[in-house]
């Protein structure tokens, strides 16, 4: 792939701590898009959907969450953070509880780089964007579980909560007395969810290196088998150089059992609200809730011992469903019904008149199932790959277009927060924060809604600041017994 | 007035039983396992008992958020078109696996394995909706449904009159949920695939080698945006479900998942807001610790297998130690306690290129050893390492089975199949998730649904059969 001139030039590192404009240009008009619903005869449906889901009339309505009170007890993991972030979005008042020095997580930052983290504007401590893009609309308290006076602390919050996502390691809070074993007996109502890697009880359960270092995330996904299935087989790239099993570029695990243990705890407050009035005891792990969303992986050992290998960027079920090298990138093509497939081919051959003599002609390529097999696909792909060689990403969208196929350029992360689209509805948006200042985040996506849309009040919190407001609204603790707590390292 | 001499148990604090008594001080393990108590979840009550969904979804995007409301306990009847099926069916891998049959007209035709894990525990019914006779059962359903999630084109629903417009003057406290790629916008009316959001959302971008390390972005194993994304509409109804309760009204939920993409990247973001900094790929490294990746060891565990899947693949180990107590003893262990020396803050060795040295010296002293010998050689020092696994450990983890994750279900119609889904999704105490069967074939519940539920004679069941209707 032919590198493109760099138009910034970097000599330092502080050529690039440039903010960009945002948006650097601005989304499409409501007039062109109501012609987008015209040409397909949707005008007024259209305009129902933009007048009832609008984003820009999120904060016109009310939230669905709504008193729901949840704490969320963690350090160095997304998962419990993801799952207090979901419920949080719409509506619940959750409240992470910290310790004194703050979860670690505050101090994650890329390659080390202080100079990509804010400033705390009263105490000049400096935060990393992973927290604060994940410490959405929540409380920030500080406890130190570990003395007798934080523990108490804790479990008055513990028993005005309705949901509670502790993640720490296997018993912990079992031992310091603030488990659900114990916390149940002070409050029947509470829903406890444990978050983990692999598990808080079973022959592999989460572990802690003997120094009291923790496991994190990609220890999930290296145990349920992502990683061994995900990335190029050797045979594409050579092993060491991208040939390799490859984990997520994000800590996906750690999110996916966070979102299961906002669908289970949620489950379980319908179940308590409608039906029982007692909370009750869950556990999500990232391995599992991976392991849960593995397409037929597992099961497919089960029908034939078949142990899946690796196939890069493209997909094992599907042809067409890949993306490709290009002139200048990657492009996505899929199509997999004869109708889509077909077309594909007859984009391509304009260009490369050979892909219709060989892929077409092909009696092996005829029925949609067949085109399957691992040698359908090599052929297919081999050939697409030829055509989108000598074709840049805007191109092979405009034409592939024309023949409406679902196709799309691979972006980057600026292309992303720039396309059209995106900005439009936006899923890319800015916020005026009080802490930090203006800062581009990725919105909730369940933002879209008639009555009770999601919404991001804030990003980011300085560490303890809600100290005064939560201890004198839930414990009655005071400013002056706040200072001597202070001074005992309490909180 | 009771007598205040009588001391009643219940007043007293601590346990109220010897059984109480048993589980307070019972060690931890042993009260979670008895707790959770794995194999009996069917025993216990549902979460979401009563509670009935319709399901006009494809794919797997749409099925897998009503899934997780089926496990958890909700009546999902699943909505197909006549004779054909959602076209997951027809999709299974490298054109392997089939389960028979798809349909009663079909019989040798199978349902790929492709579809899975995406609409479990439902009720398979059929039913073309472009066609007039149509709209009564359909109404009906809605009538008695708590709610639909649906994916088509946006636009199309609203074309056959089954729209929410339509549908909450029917039945106000309706919650209905259209998933989709895009929503509206400029590019609501195009299509969307899990893939889309991979590539289109930015994951795709930071996942794989930087291609100065000679790699590609890389695909998810699996449909990951696709199943992901189908959970957090699950959080949606579920919050709808909540708001309900109080109001008695429904919603509508518009969710994009390519959007959700997006979500996960982390500072990727507002790093580039902030900063102008575009988020690159960095392999199997942690841009934010170290050591915290996975290493190639020279042996692999089984190098004498036929399968090249566990003869060549078995190598490698994801190892952490960013802690510097941690980091000192990897560092001893690979008799290279200079480079400790050298790097002795996370922040130095969470630099680029000190990643670069440090990960490629590990590989280094890892290059005569096997996989298992490595894990065991830095889990006896104390250091966290673990075996990356393959399909078939995954499947062998005794692990994964005592927690019932990883188990053979007897399935009503299709006999033995190995269920890694559903239970996995997370344990519950009081009302567990459960999985009765996995799919059934096309319209298997024609009859339970148009006839016992809605109550239409069998003989106008047998001419919508006939004319394609269902």
């Amino acid at each position: 792939m032919a590198r493109e001139v760099k138009e910034v030039e970097i000599k330092s590192r502080a050529d690039t701590l440039k903010q960009r404009p945002w948006p650097a240009s601005p989304p499409p008009s409501r007039e062109e898009v109501a012609k987008v619903y015209a040409r397909r005869k949707a005008e007024e449906f259209g305009a129902w959907c933009e007048d009832n889901l609008w984003f820009h009339k999120r904060f016109d309505k009310p939230e669905a969450l709504q008193g729901v009170r949840v704490l969320e007890v963690g350090q160095w993991r997304l998962g419990n953070m993801f799952a207090g972030s979901l419920l949080a979005e719409l509506g619940a008042e959750v409240i992470k509880v910290e310790p004194p020095e703050g979860d670690p997580v505050r101090k994650y930052t890329p390659f080390g780089r202080e100079e990509y983290m804010l400033k705390d504007p009263e105490t000049g401590e400096p935060c990393g964007l992973e927290f604060i893009h994940e410490m959405r609309n929540k409380y920030s308290v500080t406890l130190n579980l570990e003395t007798p006076e934080g523990r108490k602390l804790y479990k008055g919050l513990a028993a005005r909560a309705d949901i509670i996502f502790e993640e720490y390691p296997p018993g912990y809070m079992d031992e310091l007395g603030i488990g659900y074993r114990q916390l149940s007996k002070i409050n029947p109502r509470l829903i406890y969810c444990w978050i983990g890697v692999l598990g808080q009880w079973g022959p592999e359960k989460d572990r802690v290196s003997k120094f009291g270092q923790w496991m994190l995330d990609p220890f999930a996904q290296a145990a349920c088998s992502f990683i061994h299935n995900t990335g190029y087989p050797d045979d594409f790239l050579p092993r060491g150089s991208g040939g390799d099993p490859t984990r997520s570029g994000v800590w996906l695990c750690d999110y996916v059992a966070g979102e299961q243990a906002a669908v289970n705890a949620l489950a379980a407050l319908y179940y308590r609200d409608e039906k029982s009035g007692r909370g009750q005891f869950i556990e999500v792990t990232g391995a599992e809730a991976m392991l849960d969303i593995l397409d037929f992986d597992i099961s497919w050992y089960g029908f034939n011992e078949s142990i899946k290998a690796r196939t890069g960027a493209w997909d094992p079920n599907l042809n067409q469903y890949a993306w490709n090298p290009c002139k200048d990138g990657y492009m996505m093509i899929g199509g997999q019904t004869d109708r889509l497939w077909y077309r594909i081919g007859m984009c391509i051959e304009r260009d490369l008149p050979q892909f219709g003599r060989l892929i077409h002609e092909d009696p092996l390529l005829k029925e949609m199932a067949a085109r399957n097999a691992l040698q359908a696909l090599t052929k297919t792909y081999t050939l697409t790959a030829m055509w989108l060689r000598e074709t840049n990403r805007v191109e092979a969208e405009e034409k592939l277009m024309e023949y409406e196929i679902a196709a799309g350029p691979l972006l980057y992360i600026d292309e992303t927060c720039e396309f059209p689209h995106f900005k439009y509805r936006p899923w890319i948006y800015s916020i005026e924060d009080e802490h930090y200042g203006t800062l581009l985040y990725a919105t909730a996506t369940t933002s879209f809604q008639q009555r009770t849309p999601a919404r991001v009040k804030w990003l980011g919190r300085p560490l303890g600041k809600d100290n005064g407001e939560i201890f004198i609204k839930y414990l009655g603790v005071g400013q002056r017994m706040q200072e001597v707590l202070k001074e005992k390292g309490v909180i | 007035m009771t007598d205040p001499r009588e001391v009643r148990l219940e007043d007293l604090p601590g346990p109220k039983s010897r059984e109480e008594l048993e589980d307070m001080k019972a060690p931890y393990e042993e009260y979670c396992r008895k707790l959770f108590d794995v194999g009996n979840e069917y025993v216990k009550p549902a979460a979401l008992d009563g509670i009935r969904w319709m399901s006009c979804t494809m794919y797997i995007f749409t099925p897998h958020s009503v899934s997780n409301l089926a496990e958890l306990g909700a009546e999902v009847i699943k909505i197909e078109m006549p004779r054909m099926g959602d076209p997951m069916r027809h999709t299974s891998p490298f054109n392997e696996c089939y389960y028979y049959p798809l349909h009663d007209t079909r019989p040798k035709t199978g349902t790929g394995i492709g579809v899975l894990n995406a609409n479990v525990n439902e009720y398979y019914i059929t039913m073309d909706y472009h066609r007039e006779e149509a709209k009564e059962p359909f109404y009906r359903l809605v009538k008695m449904s708590d709610g639909l999630t649906e994916c088509y084109r946006p636009g199309t629903f609203d074309r056959w009159k089954q729209s929410y417009r339509y549908l909450q003057e029917i039945n106000p406290r309706f919650i209905y949920v259209w998933g989709g790629g895009f929503g509206y916008g400029p590019k609501a009316f195009g299509g969307s695939y899990d893939i889309l959001g991979q590539s289109h959302a930015g994951l795709a971008s930071i996942t794989g080698f930087h291609e100065d390390f000679g790699g590609h972005p890389v695909k998810h194993t699996n449909w990951c945006i696709d199943w992901y994304s189908g959970t957090q509409i699950t959080v949606a109804i579920l919050a709808a479900l909540y708001w309900r309760r109080k109001t008695g009204l429904g919603t509508m939920i518009e969710f994009s998942q390519v959007q959700a993409a997006t979500r996960c990247t982390g500072y990727a973001v507002p790093l580039y807001g902030r900063f102008g900094v575009v988020r690159q790929r960095w392999g199997n490294w942690d841009t934010q610790l170290c050591v915290h990746g996975i290493i190639l060891c020279g042996k692999s565990d089984y190098p004498d297998e036929k399968n090249p899947q566990l003869r060549n693949e078995a190598r490698y180990v994801m190892v952490s130690a960013f802690n510097d107590p941690d980091f000192k003893e990897l560092c001893n262990i690979i008799k290279r306690p200079d480079l400790y020396e050298k790097y002795k803050t996370h922040k130095q060795r969470v630099e680029a290129e000190a990643q670069v040295e440090i990960y490629r010296e590990i590989e280094k002293w890892a290059a005569d050893k096997s996989r298992s010998e490595v894990v065991r050689i830095l889990t006896d020092a104390g250091i966290l390492a673990a075996p990356v696994k393959n399909d078939k450990e995954v499947y062998d983890s005794e692990h994964f089975r005592q927690r019932g994750s990883v188990r053979w279900l007897d399935d009503p119609m299709m006999g033995d199949v190995l269920c890694h889904s559903s239970f996995s999704c997370g344990l519950l105490s009081e009302t567990p998730r459960r999985k009765f069967w996995d799919f059934r074939p096309v319209g298997a519940d024609n009859i339970k649904v148009y006839h016992e539920l809605l109550g239409y004679p069998m003989s106008t069941i047998k001419k919508w059969y006939e004319e394609n209707l269902i």
